[in-house]
Parts: C-alpha cells; sequence; structure tokens
C-alpha cells in the first residue's frame, strides 16, 4: 500500500512536470495553471508523511530548471508555500469544499506573489493583475479534478 | 528488508498523525535556507552554469516527449495540407527566389566591389560570420523574461553570445548554450541591450528592451536628438556580436516632455519576435581572420571591440594617404585604382556609418 503511493506521488510529479514542459505560449502560458504546485498540496493533504516540504523544494528546483531563471526561486516559492499548506493540513478535515478552494486559491496566490517578491528583486516589472491568472485556472482545475470524483482528503485522512 | 521492520516498528511507536520528522517550521528554515543560497549562487557566481548544462541534458529527452504532441500536430497538419495552398506557396516561393537571386548577384558584385575598396584603404577585411539554422522548440516559460529555446546546442558549435536572426531583422541573442539545445534572450528583454544606429543620419544610440509589451526604448538621448518616426535602427556592429546592418527595429513614437532632458523613443522590432519557427544563429568567428589580402592586420587594432578612440580616425586616414602604394603591391587589384583614389579620405568625413571609425 505504502510502496504503491509511494509510485503515485512520483508519477504524479512527473505527469505534472511533463505538463510545465509542454511548449506553452502567448495566451495558453499566461494562464497556464501552476500543475506542479497542486500536484504537491494535494498530495500534502492526502498522503502528509510521503510528501511533505522537502518534496515541494526538489520539485521547485526542477520547475526552476524548466523555467530557466536563477535556481532557487520556484524551490523557496514551494517551500514557503507547502509549510503553510502543512499548518493548515488538519483543520482541512472541517472545511466545506468552497472554504478548501479559497484555502487552496489563497495558497497558489501566495507561491506566485513570493515569486513576484524575487522577481522584483531581479530587477523585472510587475505584469499586471493578469499574472494571477494563474491561480485561478488552478482553483478551476482543482475544481474539475474534486468534480471528477478526486479525492482531496477532506474526508479522508491518514488513508 | 530492514527497512520494512523500522518502518513497521515505527508507525506502531508514533501514530501516523505524529511521524512526521522535524517539524515543519524546522523544514522550512532549513530549505528557505538552502534556496537562498542557491540563488545567491546562481546569480553572483558561475559555479551552477555546469550543473545547469548537466541537468539539461538529463531534461532533454522528457523535452522531446513533451513536444511530440504538438509537433505531432504540426507533421499531420502539414500533410494534409491541401494541394491548392501547397501549389500557391510553391509558386510564391520561387518567385520570391527569383527576386532573391538578383538582389544575390549584385550583392556579389558589391561584395567585390567592397573587398577592393578595403583593401586599397588597407581597412581590415569585415567578417564572414557563420551561421546555423536553428528551430524553435518552446518560448521561455516564465511570463518576466523574453526568452525562447530553440534546438540547436553545443554539439552544433552554437556558442554562447551568437546572434538570432530571423528573415527581417535581429530577434535576439544566445544567453545559454545547453548540449542540443540553447536559450535565446529576445532583444524585447529587459535585461538585453543592443547597440544600433539610426540608418538615415548613422547616429549611434544602444536600444534596451522594455520588458512588457514587445517595444524597445532608446534611453539616454537628450530631448533635442535627429530622430523621428518611421526612422530604421540597423545594427552598428560596434559590440562585435552583431553583424554590423541588420535591421533591428522601427521608431514607432518619438516624445519629448518638459520635465525630462531625454528624449522618450519606442521602437518595434522588424523582427518577427513572436511569430516564426525558424531562425538563423549568427556568430562572428572570435579570432578576426587574418587579411585574405596578405596586408599585416595594422590598420585597426585587432582587438574584439573596437572602442571609438583617437586611434580609430589616424587608422582611415593614413591608409587614405598611402593608397596608391597599397595597390601597387597588389596587381590584382588594379583594376579600379583611379577612382579608389579619389574619394578615399571621405571615409573619415561620413565616418557614422562604418564601424570603424567612431568618433
Amino acid at each position: 500500500m505504502r510502496n504503491n503511493k509511494f509510485w503515485s506521488i512520483y508519477l504524479s510529479l512527473f505527469a505534472a512536470f511533463i505538463c510545465i514542459l509542454f511548449p506553452w505560449s502567448g495566451i495558453a502560458l499566461s494562464l497556464r495553471p501552476d500543475f506542479m504546485l497542486l500536484v504537491i498540496l494535494f498530495w500534502l493533504l492526502r498522503a502528509p508523511n510521503q510528501c511533505s516540504v522537502g518534496t515541494a523544494w526538489f520539485m521547485g528546483l526542477w520547475v526552476d530548471l524548466a523555467t530557466g531563471g536563477i535556481f532557487g526561486q520556484y524551490a523557496l516559492a514551494y517551500t514557503i508555500t507547502t509549510f503553510f499548506a502543512v499548518i493548515y493540513q488538519r483543520r482541512l478535515v472541517l472545511f466545506s469544499s468552497t472554504q478548501q478552494l479559497v484555502y487552496v486559491f489563497s495558497l497558489l496566490s501566495l507561491s506566485q506573489l513570493i515569486l513576484l517578491i524575487l522577481k522584483a528583486f531581479a530587477g523585472h516589472e510587475f505584469l499586471g493583475w493578469t499574472y494571477f491568472l494563474p491561480s485561478v485556472t488552478g482553483v478551476l482545475l482543482w475544481q474539475i479534478a474534486v468534480s471528477f470524483g478526486l479525492n482531496t482528503g477532506r474526508h479522508s485522512h491518514g488513508s | 528488508m530492514m527497512r520494512g521492520i523500522h518502518q513497521n516498528f515505527d508507525q506502531q511507536q508514533a501514530p501516523a498523525f505524529f511521524a512526521r520528522g522535524p517539524s515543519p517550521l524546522a523544514r522550512l528554515t532549513f530549505f528557505t535556507a538552502m534556496s537562498l543560497a542557491l540563488m545567491a549562487t546562481d546569480s553572483r557566481l558561475q559555479y551552477l552554469a555546469e550543473v545547469r548544462e548537466k541537468l539539461m541534458t538529463l531534461l532533454h529527452p522528457l523535452q522531446v516527449i513533451a513536444n511530440a504532441p504538438s509537433e505531432l500536430y504540426h507533421n499531420t497538419d502539414e500533410y494534409f495540407s491541401t494541394h491548392h495552398y501547397l501549389l500557391a506557396e510553391n509558386a510564391r516561393l520561387k518567385e520570391q527566389a527569383l527576386t532573391q537571386d538578383i538582389a544575390l548577384q549584385r550583392l556579389n558584385i558589391l561584395n567585390l566591389e567592397n573587398t577592393n575598396l578595403r583593401d586599397l584603404l588597407e581597412a581590415k577585411q569585415s567578417l564572414t560570420e557563420t551561421s546555423i539554422l536553428a528551430e524553435i522548440i518552446h518560448v521561455g516559460r516564465d511570463s518576466f523574461t523574453k526568452k525562447i529555446i530553440v534546438n540547436r546546442g553545443k554539439n552544433h558549435h552554437v556558442i554562447t553570445g551568437a546572434a538570432a536572426v530571423d528573415a527581417k531583422g535581429v530577434i535576439g541573442q544566445v544567453t545559454r548554450t545547453y548540449p542540443s539545445s540553447s536559450e535565446i534572450t529576445l532583444i524585447t528583454d529587459k535585461s538585453l541591450a543592443i547597440p544600433v544606429q539610426i540608418e538615415r543620419n548613422g547616429l549611434r544610440a544602444i536600444a534596451f528592451g522594455h520588458g512588457r509589451d514587445n517595444t524597445l526604448d532608446l534611453p539616454y538621448l537628450p530631448a533635442n536628438v535627429d530622430i523621428k518616426r518611421g526612422d530604421k535602427l540597423v545594427t552598428s556592429g560596434i559590440d562585435g556580436v552583431y553583424p554590423a546592418g541588420l535591421a533591428v527595429a522601427t521608431v514607432v513614437e518619438m516624445k519629448t516632455t518638459q520635465d525630462s532632458p531625454f528624449a522618450h523613443i519606442v521602437c518595434m522590432p522588424t523582427g518577427g519576435i513572436e511569430n516564426d519557427r525558424q531562425l538563423l544563429l549568427v556568430s562572428i568567428p572570435e579570432v578576426r581572420q587574418e587579411s585574405a589580402t596578405g596586408f599585416p592586420a595594422n590598420a585597426a587594432p585587432a582587438s574584439k571591440k573596437n572602442r571609438p578612440s583617437a586611434a580609430a580616425p589616424v587608422a582611415v586616414t593614413a591608409p587614405a594617404i598611402t593608397a596608391p602604394a597599397a595597390t601597387s603591391t597588389k596587381p590584382a587589384q588594379n583594376t579600379k585604382p583611379a577612382i579608389a583614389a579619389e574619394p578615399a579620405p571621405t571615409p573619415s568625413a561620413n565616418a557614422g556609418s562604418r564601424p570603424h571609425a567612431q568618433q
């Protein structure tokens, strides 16, 4: 069981990474949800023992490599985001599905905000509010996955 | 085996609820520190360049997999393109080839003439640059930077610093090379500057990418600068990176305000920054080739960057005096010494149009 879950975690993370590697461009790029963070958050809620801050940091490094930016940007954003996710993970059992969506949305935005601050340090300009669109599409994707029957750990814990 | 037992034991000892290892705060501190250290190392020191290269090699097969669907779509799309469309395209390309052939013939003659004139002036031969055709694999995934990745890399002798050019003009510069791909920073990226000249009057300037909308800025030019809307910017070639004379951008807006001593100039790139799949990577050879005509390369310093200096005009004017002597040593070039000897001093007069004779 444990082994099985281990594999499904890493296969899904791998799939998310491939999704990031797709040749996105133009509008699709500005709408692209952060697949990696979504998958990490999902496993953080479902299997906090196997997927934690360290996993997020490690996967963040790969995303850094794929985006070609400075090493550590996504890693740091994912680390801080997953930290907050872990803190509130136990309360999530009590959350309604709407509350859960707000929770996921704020985590996704937090990650983008951290990236924005890091980019601002590197001398880049704010791209306007469309910058936060990926958080919205990310939540939509989350909701679609939930409505297709994906158990996001709301009513099951320690499974 | 041991591990399994250990895990079972561990789970019995502490409920899964608490078996989390170090506290989240400890993990946060540790990994944040790691990230900050990595960022500092990567942005200030060059240690990680090699690591990145190795990892990119690892990543390459994944990239190929990820590109497969769109690649397949493109291929099938081409396969099913209609007969009529192909005929039309063929006719158009033939016509284009014909007009370009004619232009090329003139270019050959002009090249020959240019070589002769340069010989007469003992000026350095212009460099023959090497070019590699590359195809865009994907555009950068970071919306803050303007970057594209192409499918040619170190294995195909792409070097960092090569200029990326399409049919209409310069589009960027190679900033990172990996074994089988390389990263091109577009000229619209905020961190890229490109030395340009106004085609109309030879005025030199440096164009900076704007970063957000696909435009270029020409900062630090005085408000009374002679630039008009519609002026064309071409590469000046002073930098030793871009070949001289390539189209870069067109001025679309020129504003002067009361409160700033500088003009506000916005330019639109001429190259198809956003809409091409193929491009050329043009690199100037590192070592200036020994002049093929046998002249010692003393007319201009052999350094890569001919910074504007007092030596440059001397280098141009001095050969003008000795030009007839130079022609006598080269019987092959004697076809038009009389014509060339007359206008020889003129390059120093309109020095702005020549890369070597800057100010």
